[in-house]
């Protein structure tokens, strides 16, 4: 290896000690929202907010989605059960969407790193997507029901 | 320290004790549950940590070997098909919540990437391979074969609106 090549991972370790320093407060605070999130917000509260119209509920999926904390797979099981109550699939697949892409308690983080401008494009087009991908979805497996029966 | 990365660490610092008052107040309320919290909180960084390494050693490697031309040509104006290649199979398979890649991102994004491939990246994202098993025991192949289309076309949709926001 030669000096120059040392030199140079030398002062990249150092840059990226430097970024995690600085990240360290701010993902620290992020994790301690999760915990608190997962500890006082149950899939039962959660279940409460839909009412069965298909419209609130897609929007209701959404929003639920984004204040919502976990694994995936908690989506997948709480998307399960609403289902099962009757629950529009327009609401559970936007709601799944929404859980993955969208993340009200890690938006600080995202606006300390990326800035204003970036965090609110990137959150405005998740949240119309989850809600245009969720209907098309939906409308497709209609469409393929249909063709395969 | 530049200006940004010192209001960067500024305001988290001010986050990190807004948390930790809302620990301490809830602790009067909810004693239990503020214990569960933390026993969460460790489980989440026991669960982070190794992906939090690799992110940070991509990230020396990046500032050691990546410099800003080869970005430019892979992720950049000029990157065409490969770039959305890059982005979008690589939000499929990275692991770990979004936000431990965010450093990461935004140096690939200081280096010359365009915005459109960061957030074609983080919406790819959504696709978690492991779990999808789960979701076709819950939901069916079709629905999440039909789900995982939409999100890629989705994905690379949300990367050219960026994009073209970016240019007014």
């Amino acid at each position: 290896m030669t000096p120059k090549i040392v030199q140079k991972i030398k002062t990249a370790g150092i840059n990226t000690l430097k970024s995690l320093w600085i990240t360290t407060p701010i993902l620290l605070a992020v994790i301690g929202l999760v915990g608190l999130f997962k500890t006082f917000i149950t899939p039962q509260m959660i279940h409460t907010l839909f009412n069965k119209n298909v419209i609130h509920d897609t929007l209701i999926g959404t929003t639920a989605g984004a204040i919502s904390v976990g694994q995936p797979f908690l989506s997948y099981i709480i998307g399960g059960e609403l289902l099962q109550e009757g629950i529009s699939m327009y609401a559970v697949t936007a709601f799944i969407l929404s859980f993955v892409t969208l993340g009200i308690i890690q938006l600080p983080l995202e606006f300390s790193i990326f800035g204003a401008r970036f965090t609110i494009v990137r959150n405005l087009l998740s949240i119309i997507f989850a809600i245009l991908i969720a209907w098309i979805t939906v409308i497709t497996l209609h469409y393929l029901h249909g063709f395969f029966t | 320290m530049s200006q940004k990365k010192s209001t960067a660490k500024k305001s988290g610092m001010i986050m990190l004790s807004i948390v930790i008052l809302l620990y301490i107040i809830l602790y009067f309320y909810a004693p239990q549950k503020i214990f569960a919290s933390l026993h969460a909180n460790l489980k989440l960084l026991k669960m982070i940590a190794p992906i939090l390494l690799i992110v940070f050693f991509l990230m020396a490697l990046l500032n050691s070997f990546i410099d800003e031309k080869s970005i430019a040509k892979h992720l950049g104006k000029e990157s065409g098909v490969k770039g959305w290649f890059i982005a979008l199979f690589g939000g499929i398979l990275s692991h770990g919540p979004g936000y431990i890649w965010y450093p990461m991102l935004e140096e690939l994004r200081k280096k010359g990437a365009l915005d459109g491939l960061i957030v074609a990246f983080l919406y790819a994202r959504s696709i978690k391979l492991p779990w999808l098993p789960l979701m076709i025991s819950y939901f069916g192949i079709t629905f999440t074969l039909v789900l995982s289309f939409y999100v890629v076309l989705g994905a690379f949709i949300q990367g050219i609106i960026t994009n073209m926001l970016e240019r007014k």
